[in-house]
């Protein structure tokens, strides 16, 4: 359904997911569904759904306005854990004769490769390693993402025809212009990993690490002793993975020094969190001077900082005078920043710099025809970013070759806060967090640490969205009784001019109005009228034809914890559907009408319920049609509500 | 506006228990406002008649339209193909809308689904309450605005009765004594002197009274 304004969180996803809609499929209980909605925009969902950086999160508007936010990661995860691998990846509808070459297999590369590949393009794809992934398979550590997750995603890229040449250096074994020569156009995604050292003396002895070399040479399998005392530099999730790898390789003393404090640090507060628990210590406001020891790194010896924030930004820093102080290590790891390899590209950087030179959101660089992105134009980013930038500059290779003007910038309507008013009265529930290995145990192997949701802790999450924006709205059939204005437990639809007016920003999409309008003017974006009524039909129809005129039907709610084939007994036909408030006096009476026994109306209850008097009003739309059936003859007790 | 209720369903089905194909038309205005007559009632209705019919054995088919407005001939003009498909047509608008329907149509019955009760306006959530009895010659500015010839159970229009106790009318328990209501009001305006003014018989009315919209 097209709608006018952005959830926050999809407008804050730099590839803006279809948040709502994957968290509404799983409500459905159709994790496959989920998982195809996630795929749309994004190649890698194992990946994000583990170690994406949330910024949808940060956004959330029930975070923002009732409680915790949306754990939205976590739900991502546990629709494409729980999806059965292998589900079909459609190939493309056109094949083009043209050819592109990506340069690095990164997420970045990789994202633009699939898309080229699904809009049809030949795509070859370069990478200097042995094995395709970037940092996912070299960086970011097992314990956080698994190997054979990002190999399968992998796989998937490589299925739709992707061709992917791995020992090929840019620069060392093909250059620029056979590129140019053998392909239409060229996508450079090679990331950025030139590390950038502090000034100290002694960073020649042994012990002394870059910390993306010590985290590759440890994710290719190389015997590591850290020995007992290890100190991190820096404070990025590098550093933190640096630190917690330490740990798992036997140190039992992990420091990390950062210069500024905790509320700079550019690292995620749940990676501090989880290394604090494992045992890492912090000294923050702390700088190296030197590294010293005899031919190996024996200690460090640093200084105090003293940050002033008075001036805005990340703050100014200055030493503290006479705060000289040592600390002894047996490895030292420095994760103080990096930069872009430009060497191969010297013809596209700024004049005697070493900077791509980048002309617009798309990546397009100097030359014609040749395209950059991720972190190897904006330096060290995320996965998301990185995957974001792909797909942005498959649209402009297909663009450019193609003959076309280049996509002009997005700029997404953003749904409107949440008003106090509306929010006090949205139920609170609490945010499920996922089950953890614990910290004792974790740090003695590379498993992963966290774990996917339970479907318990799925369902119970995905009934916390508020589906911003997917709430109700007003026909031309409105005959302005007002009588929605009346029953809205928020009071959110007010008379308006020619009909009844309701916000979008603020409907909860409980549908209550929708179950009591007159005139049926009043449809739900969240699911529409004719789905749930074809819905309806469907099921009946099957019901009646194989069941030989014998069955019960139940409404079952997506955000109660019954499920389909929950609700016990011979025969029982289920709809599923996000509230029952919704369900109106026809839709209690219609299954009647197919010859059903019995129709049960299953959800929480008042007390559990995700809306405000949602169960009150399910409960006088049974009672009202109770009295129906018993005017006609029949038992009213054929229709039940069932709650738990 | 117009308000009016469901009649019972013995009743309904009585009416139209000789046919086998049923048209319910519903009206989109004042039935729909008070919750009787609109789309989703139309609905309602031809589902519990069907169901009936089945759990009896019996054949029915039956119809679902809503017009905007019923009382007007060029809404009932656009169902009439659909209508000729139908042995019956079950109006579910007001009195008005099943006469002007009856009469458009010509050669097909129309029956009520509805009872038009009274005229009135909102009182509480899915309330309404008679407050006007279209009486042609009204009194209102002298009655502090509150009609006692539609919410007095006598009509009186000079003055109680004399019956209320403690504010309520002596026919009916749960219903404000006019009278009060209007003396209160009036005095909060500041115009109880009206009360010294009686009202001249009103002259009775001719029905069916007329409007003539080009004048
Ligand atoms: C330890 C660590 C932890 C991280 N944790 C997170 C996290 O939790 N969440 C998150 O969102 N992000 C995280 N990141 C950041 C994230 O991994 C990167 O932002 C992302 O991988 C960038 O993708 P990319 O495709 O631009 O580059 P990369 O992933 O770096 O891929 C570049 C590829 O190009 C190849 N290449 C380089 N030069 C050449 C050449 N000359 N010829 C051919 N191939 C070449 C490289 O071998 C590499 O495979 C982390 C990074 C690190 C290092
Ligand atoms: S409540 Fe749901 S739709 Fe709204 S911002 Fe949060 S995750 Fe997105
Ligand atoms: S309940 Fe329906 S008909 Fe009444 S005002 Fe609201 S939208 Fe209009
Ligand atoms: S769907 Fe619910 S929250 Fe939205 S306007 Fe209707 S009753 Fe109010
Ligand atoms: S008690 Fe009041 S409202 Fe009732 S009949 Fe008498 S005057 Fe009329």
């Amino acid at each position: 359904m097209k709608i006018n304004a952005m959830p926050p969180c999809q407008a804050k996803c730099p590839i803006h997911m279809d948040v709502q809609g994957y968290v509404a499929a799983i409500a459905r209980g159709d994790v496959q569904e989920a998982d195809r909605i996630i795929r749309r925009t994004n190649p890698f969902p194992s990946v994000c759904g583990r170690i994406c950086t949330r910024e949808c999160e940060s956004v959330c508007r029930r975070g923002k306005s009732v409680d915790e936010p949306v754990a939205i990661r976590a739900l991502k995860r546990f629709a494409s854990d729980s999806a059965s691998v292998g589900s079909e990846v459609p190939g493309p509808e056109t094949r083009f004769s043209e050819k592109v070459c990506i340069v690095g297999a990164g997420p970045a590369g990789l994202t633009a490769a699939h898309d080229l590949a699904l809009m049809g393009y030949h795509v070859t794809v370069y990478e200097s390693e042995d094995e395709p992934g970037g940092m996912l398979t070299r960086g970011i550590p097992r314990y956080r993402l698994p190997l054979d997750l990002v190999r399968s995603e992998v796989d998937r890229i490589r299925s739709l025809g992707v061709e992917i040449k791995t020992g090929y250096m840019l620069g060392r074994d093909i250059s620029l212009q056979d590129l140019q020569k053998d392909f239409d156009a060229v996508f450079l995604g090679m990331g950025s990993e030139k590390s950038t050292c502090p000034e100290c003396s002694g960073m020649e002895l042994s012990g002394v690490w870059t910390a993306v070399e010590f985290l590759k040479d440890v994710s290719r399998g190389k015997k590591f002793n850290p020995g007992n005392k290890v100190i991190v530099i820096g404070g990025g999730h590098t550093a933190i993975d640096a630190a917690r790898t330490c740990l798992r390789l036997g140190a039992k003393d992990v420091t990390i020094a950062y210069r500024r404090t905790i509320d700079e640090m550019p690292a995620g507060m749940d990676e501090v969190e989880d290394a604090r628990e494992e045992g890492v210590r912090f000294e923050f406001l702390t700088a190296p001077e030197a590294f010293e020891g005899s031919g190996k790194v024996e200690k460090m010896r640093c200084v105090r900082m003293d940050l002033d924030k008075s001036c805005g930004g990340k703050g100014k820093l200055t030493c503290v005078e006479d705060s000289a102080f040592e600390m002894e290590a047996d490895t030292i790891i420095l994760a103080t920043g990096y930069a872009p390899r430009t060497e191969a590209v010297q013809e596209l950087c700024t004049e005697g710099g070493d900077r791509l030179e980048i002309k617009d959101a798309a990546g397009s660089t100097r030359t014609p025809g040749v395209f950059a992105g991720g972190d190897f134009v904006s330096g060290p980013t995320t996965v998301v970013q990185a995957i974001a930038s792909g797909r942005k500059a498959a649209d402009a290779v297909h663009r450019y070759l193609r003959g076309m003007d280049q996509s002009p910038e997005e700029q997404e309507k953003v749904l409107e806060d949440l008003d106090d008013d509306v929010a006090r009265l949205v139920p609170e529930a609490g945010r499920q967090k996922p089950v953890c290995l614990n910290p004792g145990s974790r740090v003695h192997s590379f498993d992963e640490v966290e774990h996917v949701f339970t479907p318990e802790q799925a369902r119970a999450e995905e009934a916390r969205c508020l589906h911003c924006s997917l709430g109700a709205h007003v026909s031309q059939d409105c005959a302005v009784c007002l009588n929605c204005v009346l029953v809205c437990p928020y009071n959110v639809p007010r008379p308006g001019e020619e009909k009844a007016v309701i916000d979008m920003s603020q409907c909860q999409a409980c549908g209550i109005c929708a179950g009591q309008c007159p005139a049926s003017a009043i449809d739900l974006r969240l699911e529409s009228r004719t789905e749930l009524r074809q819905n309806i039909r469907r099921v009946l129809e099957k019901a009646e034809s194989s069941s030989h005129g014998e069955f019960n039907f139940a409404y079952v709610c997506d955000f109660s914890k019954f499920r389909p084939g929950d609700v016990q007994g011979e025969n029982v036909y289920t709809i599923n559907r996000p509230g029952l408030g919704r369900i109106d006096v026809y839709e209690l009476l219609v299954p009647f009408e197919a010859g059903a026994r019995e129709v049960l109306v299953s959800g929480c209850g008042e007390d559990d319920c995700k809306f405000k008097d949602c169960s009150l009003w399910t409960r006088r739309n049974v009672q009202k049609a109770a009295r129906i059936l018993e005017s006609i003859g029949m038992d009213p007790e054929r229709l039940k509500i069932v709650e738990g | 506006m117009i308000v009016a209720e469901v009649k019972p369903m013995a009743e309904i089905q009585d009416t139209i228990k000789k046919y086998s194909k049923v048209l319910i038309s519903g009206c989109g205005s004042c039935v729909t406002v008070c919750l009787s007559g609109g789309a989703q009632q139309v609905e309602v209705l031809a589902s519990s008649l069907r169901t009936a019919a089945k759990s009896q054995g019996q054949q029915l088919e039956v119809g679902q339209e809503t017009q905007l407005r019923q009382c007007d001939p060029m809404f009932i003009e656009q169902i009439r193909d659909k209508a000729a498909g139908y042995e019956a047509i079950l109006s579910m608008g007001c009195g008005a809308g099943v006469q002007t329907m009856a009469e458009t149509l010509g050669n097909i019955p129309v029956y009520p689904a509805l009872d038009t009760v009274f005229f009135g306006g909102a009182d509480g959530q899915g309330g309404f309450m008679e407050t006007c009895a279209a009486c042609g010659q009204c009194i209102l500015s002298r009655t502090g605005g509150i009609c006692p010839v539609a919410r007095c159970a006598k009509s009186l229009t000079d003055g109680p009765c004399g019956g209320a106790q403690a504010g309520n009318c002596e026919v009916s328990k749960d219903t404000r004594c006019a009278w009060q209501l209007i003396y209160v009001r009036l005095v909060r305006l500041g115009q109880v002197h009206l009360l010294k003014e009686t009202t001249p018989p009103k002259a009775r009315r001719v029905h069916p009274a007329r409007l003539n919209r080009a004048e």
